[in-house]
């Protein structure tokens, strides 16, 4: 029999390090938690299929974010065109041959300068400035 | 070995057979593409990129022209080029080709009644013939035919957009707009300011390297590369349109009254040197520059697209004996009451003689009389007998005679005239008694406004200028009214004021006086060497309000007809511009005696 003390030395000889680390190693190795081949295979492949899931949703975004910005574009090429159009009918309608044209359609003519008549107000100061007379 | 084994083994090796042959063809192909291909010549990698990435070039929209109020000159708008695909066409419908072009050709006349079903067919073929992948087939369609055609969906036909220059207020002030002609690659301006500012209202194209779909739209994923345009600027004029627009009728209207060839005529403001307005007869449509290419101006020396008022010299005639008289009251040599005696002509003895039109003698007559009957006896006496070659012909040059106006330093002509200096070899004094009354001296429209306008503004002369602001993207750069320099003394121009005012009051000019308004102004009958004296150019220069000027005006008609004289012929529209004036810009009247 051994005593207590004998088994203690007994244990003190034994190498168990190694041992242990190895288990540990296998343990730990390549997770934190033991895990069999088919075990390691199966979360690979749930793995990958889920980055490619990630993957194609990212694309998936891309593609519709892509159409909708080919959408917005062709709304802004639109939208400018008409734009354009409506700045060039502003300009065609303020033109003063437009405004002639259409005063003779309603059938106004033009004043005739010989019919006018001037009153000339004495003193009254003539418009000096430039920016008034630009500005009636 | 068993039977079934060696026949196993066969079969194994037959696998193995057809597997490495599959191999050998694919490294064959490889082999081909890898190395024969890489070596003859084409860039593989490029023809792919070439598939599914584009170089787009993004264009500048060409800025903007406004006049002084705002109202738009010029401006841009898209409209669609139709284009059809032969090559496609002809694969999409292999059995029924001929029909579906009938179906096809009438489908797109009558949408576009401007392309014939015949020459479609003529140009289809041939274009397929030459293997044309596209065709262009209308340009510039308007936009209620591209709603059509959109609808129509016809097949193996589509739409490309383009950008055109578009001058809402059509032939207004085209002269000084100039045109822009428009190719598939690049805009030009031409002429006029679309000319002169053509690198500043062009902008910068950019560009944008991108992966694209099938379709040719680009791609967020992937590589993208993009710089953006750089927009034109846009201009603000000093024009007015509603005057430009007053003148150029009245100028029509005089044209064909008078049976003239052209007229020019010019509204500068004499206190800042802003053209109001510049406008000449014959003109064109810059919408449709290209019918008018045969259209003459200038008296038919050059092409209806210059500006007459900057290109078209021609001798002033009467209206220059401002200018002689101003040279003599500035130097203190004549006072407006100085007299002479004029009995219809003048002998000089180095000179030969000068005679009044129609030989008029006057008797003595002062000064303000030689203006007011536009004697040329009193005019080359001046010149002549009172300031001599090294007393007049100084004030030609700071008047700006010979020189460039500078107008936005553009092109222009710049006159001519023979001094002793300039032209020693030729130069006779007799030079010097005919351009004091306007003859031997070629001037433009403009040079000859900016005269009057000195002599309106105290006798300083503003510089002349067209564009009164750029706005650069945002940063506006304001042309300030610059002076050029002092040409006569302010007593100088008060006292021609005075003897022009009597011009217009008693003189040949009366036909020039604006009802409540005081006006000087001075008539001009210029007559050219070398041909009847009937066919004349007949001109008016002034300014008014006479006593707080404002406006300087010119009005030129070449040749006319019914009447030959400048108070005649050029004054009633003078008068018409200068009332239209005043009214518009509400200028009180100043002449209590109207």
């Amino acid at each position: 029999m051994q005593s207590l003390k004998d088994r203690g030395s007994t244990q003190v000889n034994v190498p168990q390090r190694p041992i242990l680390a190895a288990r540990r190693r296998r343990q730990l190795y390549p997770f934190l938690f033991h895990m069999g081949p088919v075990a390691l295979c199966v979360c690979s492949v749930l793995l990958i299929g889920l980055m490619a899931v990630l993957y194609l949703s990212q694309v998936g975004q891309a593609v519709s974010a892509n159409e909708t910005l080919v959408q917005l574009h062709t709304q802004e090429a639109v939208l400018q065109r008409q734009n354009q159009d409506l700045v060039d009918n502003i300009a065609q309608e303020q033109s003063p041959s437009y405004i002639a044209a259409r005063a003779q359609r309603m059938g106004l003519v033009p004043a005739d300068p010989a019919s006018v008549q001037v009153l000339v107000v004495p003193h009254l100061k003539p418009v000096d400035s430039h920016d008034q007379r630009f500005k009636p | 070995m068993s039977t079934e084994l060696k026949r196993a083994r066969n079969r194994q090796m037959l696998i193995f057979l057809l597997v490495c042959a599959g191999m050998l063809v694919l490294l064959g192909r490889l082999y081909y593409w890898q190395v024969v291909e890489a070596h003859s010549g084409h860039n593989l990698a490029q023809l792919a990129n070439e598939e599914h990435v584009q170089n787009i070039v993004l264009s500048a929209p060409r800025g903007l022209i406004y006049d002084a109020e705002g109202r738009i000159l010029a401006t841009n708008v898209v409209r669609d080029d139709v284009y059809i695909e032969p090559i496609q066409f002809s694969t999409d419908h292999p059995d029924d080709y001929q029909s579906s072009l009938v179906t096809l050709a009438h489908s797109l006349h009558s949408v576009l009644p401007q392309v014939s079903e015949d020459q479609l067919y003529k140009d289809f073929n041939n274009g397929l013939s030459k293997g044309l992948q596209t065709m262009r087939i209308a340009t510039r369609i308007d936009p209620s035919q591209s709603q059509q055609l959109q609808a129509l969906r016809l097949s193996d036909i589509f739409l490309e957009p383009r950008t055109w220059r578009i001058y809402p207020q059509g032939s207004l002030a085209a002269q000084v707009l100039g045109y822009v002609t428009q190719s598939d690659t690049a805009n030009q301006g031409v002429y006029g300011i679309e000319g002169q500012y053509n690198a500043l209202l062009a902008g910068k194209p950019g560009s944008m390297t991108a992966e694209t779909d099938l379709n040719g739209n680009p791609l967020v994923v992937g590589a993208s590369s993009e710089q953006a345009p750089v927009n034109g600027a846009d201009l603000s004029l000093t024009i007015n349109s509603t005057i430009q627009y007053f003148t150029e009728m009245g100028l029509a209207q005089a044209v064909k009254q008078m049976g003239a060839q052209s007229a020019t005529a010019l509204v500068v403001d004499v206190r800042t040197g802003a053209v109001v307005a510049m406008a000449g007869v014959p003109t064109f449509d810059p919408n449709q520059y290209w019918q008018y290419a045969n259209q003459k101006g200038c008296l038919g020396s050059e092409d209806v697209y210059f500006n007459p008022a900057l290109y078209c010299s021609y001798e002033p005639g009467s209206t220059m004996k401002a200018v002689t008289m101003s040279a003599a009251l500035d130097q203190h040599l004549i006072t407006p009451n100085t007299t002479l005696i004029d009995p219809g002509y003048i002998a000089f003895p180095d000179a030969p003689t000068v005679y009044n039109w129609e030989d008029l003698g006057y008797g003595t007559e002062t000064m303000t009389q030689v203006l007011e009957h536009s004697a040329n006896v009193g005019a080359a006496y001046v010149a002549h007998n009172i300031l001599g070659p090294s007393r007049y012909y100084p004030y030609l040059a700071r008047f700006g005679f010979g020189q460039l106006t500078g107008l936005n330093d553009g092109p222009e002509t710049p006159g001519t005239y023979r001094t002793p200096s300039n032209s020693p070899q030729v130069w006779t004094p007799s030079d010097l008694t005919r351009q004091a009354f306007g003859q031997s001296i070629e001037a433009s429209p403009l040079q000859m406004a900016m005269a009057y306008a000195t002599i309106a503004n105290g006798g300083v002369m503003m510089h002349p200028y067209l564009v009164s602001s750029i706005n650069n993207n945002g940063h506006v750069t304001t042309i300030q009214p610059q002076v050029e320099r002092r040409v006569i003394s302010s007593s100088a121009s008060q006292l021609l004021t005075g003897m022009l005012m009597q011009v217009v009051e008693n003189g040949l000019a009366k036909t020039a006086k604006v009802p409540g308004y005081t006006v000087a102004a001075k008539t001009g009958t210029a007559t050219t060497q070398g041909i009847a004296d009937t066919q004349t150019e007949a001109s008016v220069a002034g300014f008014i309000p006479a006593q707080h000027p404002q406006f300087a005006i010119l009005v030129k008609i070449d040749r006319p007809q019914a009447t030959i004289y400048g108070g005649t012929a050029a004054a009633p529209l003078w008068e018409a511009i200068a009332q239209q004036l005043m009214w518009y810009y509400h200028i009180p009247p100043d002449d209590p005696n109207s």
